[in-house]
Order: C-alpha cells, then sequence, then structure tokens
C-alpha cells in the first residue's frame, strides 16, 4: 500500500511536466514555424540536462531557435558570439583589480547563466573553445585558482555553420563529444516558410514571447526526468547500440560510454516528453542519431562511398535487435 | 583438418562398413595400419614439399613393406623389408584369401590370407582417395573409391547394411568434402582488410568457419534425409530402423553358404579307388543311421541344387537344442536315440556336419549352426574333420494311418513342388501310371519307390553318365541304369510331379558295422530322396538298389516298404530291440519349455504375414504415417494456442481487482501478472508468423503494432485490440509496473481475424496445416543439434596442431603493422 502515494505523485509530476514541456514547446513554435521536430529535440536536451549543437547553413534561425528557448523560460539568458579572437576568459570571466577595496575582483563572464547561446562556436581558437568545454563538463568555472559554481540549470546551445570554412576550426571529438545532441535545422517547408514572412515581416516576433516557465519549474521537470524508469533491457539496448558503433567497419571511431550516458538520459527525457514513466526502445531509436552522429568518424570506406555517420547509425538501429525479455 | 588425414579418416569410416562380412576384429587393425601408412606418407610428401606424384608411387612400396612386415615377418629381411622369401609367401598368402573368400560365404574367418587380402584392398583404397583428393585435388572423384568400398558388404550381404554403418561411411566422405573445400578456400589468400584491426578475429587465414558450416549443415542434412526418407517410406525399407547389420535379431540375418556342386562331387566320391574311412559311429539302438549332410531343394531342369543357407548367431547349436522339425506333428510317436560321430582326420574339407535326420540336439566344439528349414549343421570358419560330437535325434516312427491320412501341405514353401517347365511330359504321365492305384499321397510314393527299386527294372551303375536336360528322360525312359544321383533326382522330380514335397539329401549310408562301431567309407557317399508328409515331416526314401547289385549299404526304411492290404495299420517299421532303445515317447511339444522355440516362432512373424499384406496397404500405412507426421506441427500449435486462450481467458477479471493486486505486487514483483500480457503477445507473434507476416528484429512493440495497423489498415476495433496486445506487452518488459488491464481472449481473436483477412485463402490454409511459427521452432532446435557439430569441430581443432595459447598474441602483434601499411592513414 506504500506505494500508491509515489505512485500517483509521480503519475501527476509527469502530468505536469508534459503541461509544461508543451507551453514551452508552443511558445518556441510561435517564433519558429514548421519545426516540430528540432523544437522537441531541444527540449529534450534541456530536460536531459544536456548542451545541443545546432549546425546549419546561415540563415535558417538557429540563433532564433536558441533564443526563443531561452526568452520562454523566466531564467537568465548570455549570448557569445564566437570570433577568432575571442579569448577565454571573455567567456568565463576576469579577475580585475578594483581600485577601490584595493583586490582583485571576479568580473563573471557570459558563462554565468542558465542558458549560453555560443554563436558560431567553430569560429573560436581552440583555447577559448576548450574554455567552454570546462563549463560544459564541470558546471563550474575556475579563475585565478579560485573555482565558481556555474548556474543551474545550465545549457550552452553552440551553433555552427558546417560549410563556411574560412576562419574556422572545427571543434575536435574530444569537444563534440561534450555535446548531448546535434541538430541540423534544415530549409522550412514552402507553407512555414511562407508563413514565416506573414509574422515576421511586420514585427519581431521573439519579442512578443513571454517566458511560460520559471527555473524553479525546469528544475522540477527535471528532477521528474531523472525518476523515469530505465529498465535493464533497454540498459542493454542502449549499450548494445553504441557497441555496435565501436564495430562498424564503417565507422573509424565509435561512440564513447559518455554518448551511451547522454543516449539513456535523453531518452529519460524523450518517454517523459511522451507522458511515459519508462523508457522503451523506441525512444532509443529516434534519439540515436541526433545523439551519436556528431560524435562519429567515418571509415575511409564510408567516406569514399559518401556515407555519412547518421546513415550508418540508421543502418545499426535496423540490424541491432530489440532487447526480448524472453 | 589436413586434407590427407581427411582423405585417410574419410577411407577409414568406409572401412568400417565392412565388419558384417568378417568374424574377429585382426582384419580391422590390419586395414587401419594400411591406411595409416598410406596416410602418414602423404602428409610426409606434403610436409617436404614433393610433387604430387611421389606419393602415388611411393605409397604403394610403403604399403607393400607394411604388409611385409605383417604378414611375413619371419622371412623379411630385418623383418621388414621384402626379400625373395618373403615375396612368394605373401603371394600365396593372397592366392589362398582368394580362394577362401570364393568358398567361405560372410562372415569369413579373419585368417591371415583374407586378412592381408583385405588389408592390401583397404591399402589400395585409401592410395586412390589420396590419389583423387590429396593429388589431383578431385575430392568429389575419392568418392568413387570409396563407394567401390562401401558396395563389398552391400554386395555380399543379402541384409542391407545397417544405418549407423552407412552414417559413419557418409559422414567419413562429407568430412572429406569440407575438408577440400576448406583447404581449397584457404588457397584463394587473405581478403585486403581495410577496417580496424580489432574487428579482425582471424590470423593470416580468410575465414572458412562460416562455410564449412553450412557445406557442413548441407551434408548433415542429406545423410539425415537419405536414411530417414527410406525409414518412413515402408515399401523402400526392407530393413527397419535401429538394425546393424549382420543378425539383428529382426531381420532374416546370417551368412549364406554356398555349396559347389554337390553332385559332382559325389560322383567322384563314389568313384573313388581307395575307400577311405569317412567316419565312425556309434548309437545308443546299434542301428545304422543316414548321415545327411545337407539337402538340396532347387530343381532347375537339369540337377538339384542348394538354396542359401542361413545361420544366425542364434542358431547355434551350442546354444540349445536344434529347431524342431519342420511338420513333425505331436501325434506321432518319436523315437530318441543317441549317436556319438567321429569323423576322420584325413577327409577334405568339410564345414558340415554329417548328422542323422531329424537331429534334435547337436553338441560340437566349434561354431556350427543350424540351417531351420533343412536342419542342416555348417559352420563358416569350423572344419569337421577330426570332429568328435554327439547327436539326438528324434525319429519320427508313423504309423501307416497317419501317413495315409497326412496331406502334403507344403508350409506355404512352394519351392518344394515347384519345377521348371520344358520338363519332358511322359514322365508326369509316367509318374501317374506308375502310382495308378493308390489312394493316398504316402501310397503314391511308397509306389514310385518300388517302382524304382523293383518293378521298374532298374539297375545300379556307377559309370552312368549323361547330364543336361535329356538325362532324366534317358535315365527313365531309355537306359534305366544309375547311381544314387539319377535314381534320387527322378524320384523326387516325380514326387513332385504327383504335388508331394521332395528334395534330395545328400550325405553318406549307414555304412558298416566294423567290431562295435559303424564305419562310413567314401563309396557310402550317398543321396536319397525326402518327402514330406505333413504331421510326420520329412520322410526318407530310399529308391536306389540296394545290396551286392547296387549301392551296398543302402536301405529302404520300413515305412517305405509296400504293405499287403491284409497287413493293416502296422505299428511301424523295425520295432527295434527295445533294449538299446534310449526312450520312445511322444513329445508334447507345446508343453515343453523351449524359450528358444518361443524366440523363434515370434521372430518367424515378421517374415510369415509379410506377402500377405497387400502393396496398396502398405502405402496407405506409410501415407498415413507421413500423414500424421506432417499434421504433428499443426496439432504443436493448436495446443499452444489453446493453452495461451485459457491463460487470457483466466484473466479477464473483473476491471476493479487488477490494479489492486498490481499495485500489491509492487515494482519488482512482476510475476503476478505476467502470462496473461505474454500469452498474448505470443500468439500474436505466431499469427504473424504463420501468415507470413514477418517481423523486424529492430521493432520494438509499439513499432510493430503502428506497422501492422497502417500496412494491413486495420479497423479502429481491431487496432485497439492491438494496441491493447501490444501496449501490456510493452509495459510488461520496459516498465517498472506492468498494465492494469491486459488483453483478453476477445482481442487476440479479433486481431487474428483482422489479420487473416488481408491474405489469400491457401496462405490461411497453410498457416493451419503447416504453421511456420512451429515448423521454425523445429528447425532452431535442429540448429542447436548442429551447433553440437560445431561444438564437436570446434574442439578438434583446437586440441589439432596449432599455435600454443601463448603464441596466439604473438601472431597479433605480428599482423598489426602489415594492416598498417594495407590501410596507410587510417588514424
Amino acid at each position: 500500500m506504500a506505494a500508491t502515494p509515489d505512485v500517483t505523485d509521480a503519475e501527476t509530476r509527469l502530468e505536469d511536466l508534459v503541461d509544461t514541456a508543451r507551453r514551452i514547446r508552443d511558445a518556441i513554435e510561435s517564433v519558429i514555424e514548421g519545426k516540430s521536430d528540432v523544437v522537441r529535440l531541444t527540449l529534450t536536451v534541456l530536460l536531459a540536462e544536456g548542451h545541443l549543437l545546432i549546425e546549419d547553413v546561415p540563415g535558417v534561425g538557429k540563433t532564433m531557435l536558441a533564443k526563443a528557448l531561452a526568452r520562454s523560460i523566466d531564467c537568465p539568458v548570455k549570448r557569445v558570439q564566437f570570433t577568432p579572437d575571442l579569448l577565454p576568459s571573455d567567456i568565463t570571466g576576469v579577475s580585475a583589480y578594483n581600485q577601490q577595496s584595493r583586490e582583485f575582483e571576479f568580473k563573471p563572464g557570459p558563462v554565468f547563466a542558465n542558458i549560453v547561446v555560443g554563436d558560431e562556436i567553430n569560429r573560436a581558437s581552440p583555447k577559448t573553445q576548450s574554455a567552454l568545454l570546462e563549463c560544459m563538463e564541470e558546471h563550474q568555472v575556475t579563475v585565478d585558482g579560485v573555482t565558481y559554481r556555474l548556474e543551474s540549470p545550465f545549457m550552452v546551445i553552440a551553433t555552427q555553420n558546417p560549410i563556411e570554412m574560412e576562419g574556422t576550426y572545427p571543434l575536435p571529438e574530444a569537444q563534440r563529444d561534450r555535446f548531448t545532441a546535434r541538430i541540423a535545422m534544415g530549409y522550412p517547408e514552402a507553407a512555414a516558410e511562407l508563413e514565416m514572412l506573414d509574422v515576421h515581416g511586420a514585427s519581431q516576433p521573439l519579442d512578443k514571447l513571454d517566458p511560460v516557465a520559471t527555473t524553479a519549474q525546469v528544475h522540477a521537470l527535471i528532477s521528474a526526468v531523472r525518476a523515469v524508469y530505465v529498465s535493464q533491457p533497454v540498459k542493454r539496448y542502449a549499450v548494445d547500440l553504441v557497441a555496435a558503433t565501436r564495430s562498424s567497419p564503417d565507422l573509424r571511431l565509435g561512440a564513447s560510454p559518455r554518448a551511451t550516458l547522454h543516449l539513456v538520459r535523453c531518452a529519460r527525457a524523450h518517454a517523459a516528453l511522451s507522458g511515459r514513466d519508462y523508457v522503451i526502445p523506441d525512444d532509443l531509436q529516434d534519439l540515436a542519431v541526433p545523439v551519436l552522429a556528431h560524435r562519429l568518424l567515418p571509415s575511409m570506406e564510408a567516406q569514399g562511398q559518401r556515407r555519412h555517420p547518421e546513415q550508418v547509425i540508421t543502418e545499426l538501429v535496423r540490424r541491432v535487435p530489440v532487447p526480448d525479455t524472453r | 583438418m589436413k586434407l590427407p588425414v581427411a582423405a585417410g579418416l574419410s577411407t577409414a569410416a568406409v572401412a568400417i562398413t565392412l565388419y558384417p562380412l568378417f568374424d574377429g576384429g585382426a582384419w580391422f587393425w590390419a586395414s587401419m595400419g594400411a591406411i595409416l601408412v598410406v596416410t602418414v606418407v602423404g602428409v610426409v610428401a606434403g610436409r617436404l614439399g614433393a610433387r604430387p606424384w611421389v606419393t602415388p608411387v611411393a605409397a604403394p612400396f610403403a604399403l607393400l613393406v607394411y604388409l611385409t612386415a605383417v604378414f611375413t615377418h619371419d622371412l623379411a629381411w630385418l623383418g621388414v623389408v621384402p626379400t625373395k622369401d618373403s615375396l612368394p609367401l605373401l603371394a600365396e598368402l593372397v592366392s589362398t584369401g582368394f580362394d577362401d573368400i570364393q568358398r567361405y560365404a560372410a562372415p569369413v574367418p579373419a585368417n591371415p590370407g583374407i586378412t592381408l587380402l583385405t588389408a592390401g584392398g583397404v591399402g589400395l583404397i585409401a592410395l586412390l582417395v589420396d590419389l583423387f583428393a590429396v593429388r589431383l585435388r578431385r575430392a568429389a572423384l575419392a568418392g568413387l573409391p570409396l563407394l567401390a568400398l562401401f558396395t563389398v558388404p552391400a554386395a555380399v550381404i543379402t541384409d542391407p547394411i545397417g544405418w549407423p554403418a552407412f552414417v559413419i561411411g557418409a559422414f567419413g566422405y562429407v568430412g572429406l568434402l569440407v575438408a577440400d573445400g576448406r583447404e581449397r578456400l584457404s588457397h584463394w589468400g587473405r581478403a585486403v582488410v581495410v577496417r580496424r584491426s580489432r574487428t579482425l578475429t582471424g590470423g593470416g587465414s580468410p575465414d572458412t568457419g562460416r562455410l564449412a558450416l553450412s557445406g557442413k549443415r548441407i551434408g548433415v542434412t542429406a545423410i539425415a534425409l537419405s536414411i530417414l526418407l527410406p525409414a518412413l517410406l515402408p515399401a523402400l525399407s526392407p530393413d527397419p530402423l535401429f538394425g546393424f547389420g549382420v543378425g539383428n535379431g529382426l531381420g532374416s540375418g546370417g551368412g549364406t553358404i554356398a555349396i559347389p556342386d554337390a553332385i559332382a562331387k559325389l560322383s567322384g566320391q563314389l568313384s573313388q579307388q581307395n575307400n577311405d574311412t569317412v567316419l565312425t559311429y556309434t548309437s545308443s539302438d546299434d542301428q545304422p543311421r543316414y548321415m545327411r549332410i545337407y539337402a538340396l531343394d532347387l530343381f532347375d531342369g537339369t540337377k538339384f541344387t542348394p538354396s542359401g543357407l542361413r545361420g544366425r548367431p542364434e542358431d547355434r547349436v551350442s546354444e540349445g537344442p536344434l529347431p524342431p522339425a519342420p511338420g513333425l506333428g505331436p501325434a506321432v510317436t518319436v523315437k530318441r536315440a543317441e549317436t556319438r560321430i567321429s569323423i576322420s582326420e584325413d577327409i577334405g574339407r568339410l564345414t558340415f556336419l554329417p548328422l542323422p535326420y531329424p537331429a534334435v540336439q547337436v553338441e560340437a566344439d566349434g561354431d556350427w549352426r543350424a540351417d531351420e528349414s533343412t536342419l542342416t549343421v555348417f559352420s563358416t570358419k569350423d572344419e569337421a574333420a577330426g570332429l568328435a560330437y554327439r547327436v539326438v535325434t528324434g525319429e519320427p516312427e508313423p504309423t501307416t494311418t497317419q501317413l495315409d491320412t497326412a496331406l502334403p501341405q507344403p508350409e506355404g514353401e512352394a519351392r518344394y513342388v515347384s519345377l521348371p517347365s520344358g520338363l519332358d511330359p511322359r514322365i508326369a504321365a509316367l509318374a501317374k501310371r506308375v502310382t495308378s492305384g493308390a489312394t493316398t499321397q504316402y501310397q503314391r510314393a511308397v509306389k514310385l519307390q518300388n517302382w524304382f527299386t523293383h518293378t521298374g527294372k532298374f539297375t545300379y551303375n556307377i559309370r552312368a553318365s549323361g547330364s543336361g536336360r535329356q538325362a532324366l528322360s534317358h535315365f527313365l525312359f531309355d537306359e534305366r541304369s544309375g547311381y544314387c544321383e539319377q535314381f534320387a533326382s527322378a524320384m523326387a522330380v516325380m514326387a513332385r510331379m504327383l504335388n508331394i514335397p521332395a528334395r534330395v539329401a545328400i550325405g553318406y549310408t549307414g555304412g558298416t558295422k566294423i567290431g562295435d562301431k559303424w564305419t562310413v567309407r567314401v563309396h557310402d557317399a550317398h543321396a536319397w530322396p525326402e518327402l514330406y508328409f505333413a504331421g510326420v515331416g520329412w520322410l526318407r526314401f530310399e529308391p536306389t538298389p540296394a545290396g551286392a547289385a547296387g549301392q551296398g549299404t543302402a536301405e529302404a526304411p520300413q515305412y517305405t516298404l509296400p504293405v499287403t492290404p491284409s497287413a493293416g495299420p502296422s505299428a511301424g517299421p523295425s520295432s527295434g530291440p527295445a533294449t538299446g532303445t534310449d526312450d520312445s515317447d511322444t513329445l508334447g511339444r507345446p508343453s515343453r519349455p523351449n524359450p528358444r522355440q518361443i524366440d523363434r516362432d515370434l521372430g518367424a512373424v515378421p517374415l510369415a504375414p509379410a506377402p500377405g499384406m497387400p502393396v496398396i496397404a502398405k502405402v496407405g500405412v506409410g501415407a498415413a504415417v507421413v500423414l500424421l507426421l506432417a499434421l504433428i506441427p499443426a496439432a504443436a500449435r493448436l495446443l499452444s494456442r489453446s493453452r495461451r486462450g485459457r491463460v487470457l481467458g483466466r484473466t479477464a477479471p473483473p476491471a476493479g481487482a487488477v490494479p489492486a493486486r498490481a499495485a500489491t505486487a509492487g515494482g519488482d514483483d512482476r510475476a503476478g501478472r505476467r502470462p496473461p500480457a505474454d500469452a498474448a503477445w505470443l500468439e500474436l507473434c505466431d499469427t504473424l508468423t504463420d501468415l507470413g507476416m514477418p517481423r523486424r528484429r529492430d521493432e520494438s512493440p509499439r513499432a510493430l503494432g503502428r506497422r501492422i495497423t497502417e500496412r494491413y489498415e486495420l479497423d479502429a476495433e481491431s487496432a485497439a485490440s492491438l494496441a491493447r496486445i501490444v501496449s501490456a506487452e510493452e509495459r510488461l518488459r520496459y516498465a517498472r509496473t506492468p498494465a492494469a488491464a491486459g488483453p483478453g481472449r476477445a482481442d487476440v481473436r479479433r486481431v487474428r481475424r483482422a489479420l487473416a483477412g488481408n491474405v489469400s485463402r491457401w496462405r490461411r490454409l497453410g498457416a493451419v496445416v503447416a504453421p511456420m511459427s512451429t515448423l521454425l521452432r523445429i528447425r532452431a532446435v535442429g540448429e542447436r543439434a548442429l551447433d553440437l557439430f560445431d561444438l564437436l569441430e570446434g574442439v578438434r581443432l583446437r586440441s589439432g596442431p596449432g599455435p600454443a595459447a601463448g603464441s596466439v598474441q604473438a601472431d597479433r602483434s605480428y599482423e598489426a603493422p602489415r594492416e598498417t601499411t594495407l590501410t596507410g592513414s587510417r588514424r
């Protein structure tokens, strides 16, 4: 009988979660038309306490998505435009000498926010990029030997242009691995683009966007996601999927154990967004490409055949059998 | 496995099938040694990188040395090297071997000659197999010499070869083919590998395991089919399953003895110059007795010949009393007598025991076996020369009445009255004329004998000649002169014409009494007819003239002498002095406890009714069996479906009860609700399989439900049922707590009906008659069995010559740089 309150509690929490998530989604979609998959994935990453890498050609609304998400949640948002001359201290903050107090005083950088939008992250030098890394992974900043905790929730939404090669430093594998998922915006459909013209032509819809959730609510959502049940077979399936990338002859570099962790975390959020308190293999299948693809390096053969890691992952998902309790 | 070794093993496997031909195991080890010699030569030649022609040239020499060492060890130089003394001995052994093979019927004794021949032959086969498979790389062709070896037992033994022996041989050949395929593949070289080394499992050779595996599976399936199919078709299998070659107790079994022209031998003996003693005997009643050696039952128009003898191991005379005398009924008085016989040391080769008829018990040293129908006692390896043995006979002493009333019913054996067509028609007329006036078959027989001995004016002449088809007519109508052979044959033929079963017995007359012993000499060799009377059995008749003008010691039995009508029913023949008679009793056969007889009766059962069963019935029974077997999967499917239906039916509980139960069950204890959702899901999966709607491996229950609903356009109700089944299974597998309300029996039924509506009628019928889900399960079991074979294969490979565990590591590290150079800037 003791289990009953827990069950009901979990159910109400789940209902709250679905409700709040829908509100955020609606808010974002009022700005970004016809990209519900992308929006859903963005929310999934947020609830999985991950970081998102948006990769696409300029002008498809990458920054708009990041801003819309940030705006719809009532929390501090900072935006950093990455340029080749950007220094690590420009991100983390600096210790400046205070003439009055005659002491060094820490001036927090843009990472001290709940949501950090890093625009064109691959334009910064590796040194600066790696400064962001520490923040992303450890949720803390160390300046002059003093460590400062970052906000919670903390999410980095980075964008990068794939085709603009001049003056860019491609993100190293290690850094890509820290992003929970990578998504491509893609061009909008004709109808969505038409509507966009109507909406964006007259005014800036972002201005009209009001926060629909508080930081506390997001915290609650995150803790609800953490409670989502992952059964043993599903865990095994996640491990199988990731292991398959390591043995695939099409891939030079497979996914890391951190990828497995991210995959399962995202699957929890994905399940919760669907109103389920347990993860099913379908969650993992839906997330395999965005969560795994950017961490992989195709083999020379696959490159020669112009097979992208996305395709390889899709094939792997089709090959790895779904766990059966029998 | 190395190819030469595989070739040797396959030869050895097929050589095992020779075993029913031999008595004793000496041949086996000698043959294995010969195979080993050839194989070793092949392996060594391969190791030294010798040219392909070296082995076929060197191996015969090695074989010769081996045979010399084994068979003519004493005369060889150093016991091994053939010399001019040892070679002729070897040749002599070979010729004795050939003679012995001609003379003996299987199973032959493994004497040196035969063993030498066998070992040499098997060695040559091994040589040929090696030549084809290893030197010429035509492993399939190597099947020809193996087949030749295999046909030897198949041709010699009338019974089919036992299936285990066949399986061993077939596996040998399949093993050779597999080894050849593997070797061939390994010569293709290594594939150029571009992928990462950690995915590489093998060393320097391509992985032939998979190919070999499929080859093995095909081989095993083919062998299994070749065993099972004939066994299931009753018309094609004379041998039931689970018999192993000779003497399996079910089949007729036993070797057959060929008797080389018995009649010719007889005349030779009679005309011999020196009249040596063949045997001496004493009998308990001191009466002379004809010593019968064997009986000839087939008449081909010119002469009588014996049909094959059957001597199963359980027919050994040492194992107990002989089979009962055929046709002897319980009403007839039987006179028991004991005869002690000793055969002369000097007689030629004799593999039969001369015995008075009918013998009840024989005590003789050696492997002597009794033929059931003729009571001939013979051996395939022991000789009678010098043998002393004891015989108990039970001679029938029928009364005239008994004989008169006896009907000549030939116990279903038509061979005793069958005559070839084209016989002189005058003979039949003559037989009728001679026996006119006789009212019973017995009287006809007596008249016939009387005609030969008295009224027919025949004379005895040992020089009588004439053979061929006309010889009989010549003897009866023109010459009326001859010796025992002609008399016996003629009377037997005429008796058959009168429809009295008859055969010709060969042996010796009772001989003459010298001192207190009866002595039988070469000139006492004799032939006489035996006629059959139901209830009495086979009775000896004596048409050959006796006395000084005839065959001296021949003597007509009392009952064959014509009776004067006034004499009435006589008390029987020679109601001899009661002093010497052992005991004379009517044998109460049914009451006599004789387990062997019961055995024999049982053994006879499959033989007797077999011809009575019409072919149609056999085919019908076979078809019915096949049909029943074919329906097993359908029955299994129905069974599992109804079982699942019961499980589902059990859980259509009131809605309120279930959540409470689930709640109390709590998180981890899922067993309580497990079966129903599971049953519904399993039933769904099986239905899909049966209807040919395959599941994908990467499909979760939810995805499957979605796909099925869309693909087959299920109506709302069925879709909802499907969703219930699917989500129950999903929760069961992945959720903390299983679904509150599981699917019911109606859901499963509805989905099944909706799905079945999407396929053709034939498919629906197939789903019922041959459900794929069950067939796949059966196949899975079969594959597990095959995996066992693979396991064995693995064991053999691991124990074979290969790098030790430590050197594997070294191999890998050696391989690594090579791969790096192959792929260049991989990393």
